[in-house]
């Protein structure tokens, strides 16, 4: 048994749509792969379906031997799938602080309380614990949702393109950061992501997505840095 | 002097029995966006349950317990079975639940009639404050709105239940891919709501006419409250009670019953044309 898989699904925002059209993926323990596609080939439906906000019409969502498919977005937070949505969906009224508890206080089997190490990862949370999130740069929100998630301790971390708006020397620190925390702990990441850089820095193994299918594999991510043609063909416009 | 001293302890007795009324209200509209028409028949029930036990002869303070507990079943079955299916479709919740608020008030007609009953006071001696003599009743009843509306606050803002609440509301679908069960605390708030009404109602009941038509009375100015003061935070439902319940009984101890609700009205009016989110909500 895999640790993750994905078995011929199918779903869509209405019912007649197939965004995703007979999905196969396999996830093996504390890999990180990159899933990448243009805009509009069903990244981010992939992953809004595994996290249960929208109910495949058929197909199989296998997590750690249970069936997570159609399960609610709570049940999947509480199996261990950690979610970084787009657009990082930090709550803006609440501060740094209470931020991070919301990651803690909807699992039963942590203490209510953020842990130590949740502020040492990115230091300028620390710094400012107390403000309001949303008056945070694009940036620190981004590092304020990945911590968060980490806060609910997954086992399975779903980042949906982290790299999106923030500048550059934020996204390479993102990138090592979560590559260490990856090889520290064996956490299992699927990177959903446009920017090479940031996959092939964080990634081992990256998967191409076209009109909804995974249409094609690369085991060594780093021969995307020479592959102009594979490059080309999925990710430019 | 001693007619000013009368006045402000009225004004603040009558402001502090409508925040008693709005923090059930508020909970349920600001922060579930959720206009609850079937609100004034949950305080009717709570001042209904008053009654109930005073035929039992049983103590007067089992009514406090017993009205809360029943409001929240009552709040949670409705949830249950008619509000969850119409969240997303904010006219048809108002729709929905005035349905509920009519059947409620019938059903109450067809068990107890249409007259009105009248509950004894459990506190008839006057009390001297500030060298002024007071109804000691309308004292207890101030200080149970201030204690509630202070535990109100202080659970959602100091807890971790309440925090997940307001997450929830901030951001349901990111609250629920952090583990928050978001079916159980719509629930939760909804009964929460209720069973503060029907609290409101059991201790209102004994300085009111019990009957079924007094939840409109008070239905009125609560909204009135909230959209002056903000639906979004519990400190907009104190300053617009606090508006709304000075404004009326000054104007209706100087004047008239009738001016003042002219000139409330007409004061309500001016601070929503003026500050359409309410005087604490935020710009859109």
């Amino acid at each position: 048994m895999s640790f993750f898989s994905a078995r011929n699904l199918v779903a869509g925002y209405q019912k007649e749509s197939r965004v995703l059209n007979g999905i196969d993926f396999e996830l093996d323990q504390g890999e990180i792969v990159a899933l990448i596609g243009r805009n509009g080939m069903g990244k981010t439906t992939f992953l809004e379906t595994i996290t249960g906000h929208i109910a495949p019409s058929s197909g199989m969502l296998l997590f750690r031997d249970v069936d997570i498919t159609a399960a609610q977005p709570y049940i999947v937070a509480r199996a261990g799938i950690g979610y970084v949505p787009q657009g990082r969906e930090i709550f803006n009224e609440f501060s740094v602080e209470q931020n991070l508890l919301m990651g803690a206080i909807g699992k039963p089997e942590l203490a209510n309380k953020i842990p130590d190490w949740a502020f040492t990862i990115f230091p300028v949370l620390a710094e400012r614990r107390k403000q309001r999130a949303g008056t945070l740069s694009g940036g620190q929100q981004q590092q304020l949702a990945i911590i968060r998630a980490l806060v609910g301790s997954p086992s399975l971390l779903l980042l949906d393109e982290p790299s999106e708006g923030i500048q550059p020397s934020i996204v390479q620190n993102i990138g090592t950061t979560m590559a260490k925390i990856a090889a520290e702990s064996g956490l299992t990441i699927l990177l959903v992501e446009q920017n090479l850089e940031l996959a092939i820095s964080l990634a081992n193994r990256c998967v191409f997505m076209e009109n909804g299918r995974i249409v094609e594999e690369v085991e060594d991510i780093s021969r995307l840095r020479n592959d102009q043609e594979l490059v080309h063909r999925y990710l430019s416009a | 002097m001693e007619l000013a001293l009368i006045i402000g302890l009225d004004t603040l007795n009558f402001t502090l029995g409508l925040l008693l009324v709005t923090m059930g209200l508020v909970v349920i509209f600001g922060l579930m966006n959720v206009i609850n028409m079937a609100h004034g028949e949950f305080f009717l029930l709570g001042a209904y349950t008053m009654y109930m036990v005073q035929q039992a002869k049983m103590p007067f303070w089992t009514a406090l317990l017993f009205a809360p507990i029943l409001l929240a079943v009552i709040g949670f079955l409705i949830e249950e079975f008619v509000i969850r299916h119409v969240y997303h479709r904010f006219i048809d919740t108002i729709l929905a639940t005035w349905g509920i608020s009519l059947a409620l008030k019938q059903a109450v007609i067809v068990i107890f009639g249409p007259s009105s009953q009248s509950i004894n006071n459990p506190l008839p001696e006057p009390v001297e404050v500030f060298g002024v003599v007071y109804p000691g009743y309308r004292l207890f009843i101030m200080g149970v709105s201030l204690l509630l509306a202070t535990g109100t606050f202080l659970f959602f803002y100091r807890t971790n239940i309440g925090l997940a609440a307001r997450g929830v509301i901030a951001n349901r679908a990111m609250a629920a891919s952090l583990g928050i069960n978001t079916r159980f605390v719509d629930r939760a708030t909804f009964a929460f709501g209720a069973a503060t009404a029907g609290l409101a109602g059991a201790v209102m009941a004994p300085i009111m006419s019990v009957d079924p038509q007094m939840g409109v009375g008070f239905l009125i100015p609560a909204f009135l409250s909230i959209l002056v003061g903000g639906t979004t935070s519990l400190l907009g439902a104190l300053l617009g009670t606090g508006i709304i319940g000075t404004s009326s009984t000054i104007v209706s101890s100087i004047w008239s019953q009738v001016v003042a609700q002219v000139v409330v009205f007409g004061l309500a009016i001016v601070i929503i044309r003026l500050f359409p989110e309410g005087l604490t909500g935020r710009r859109k």
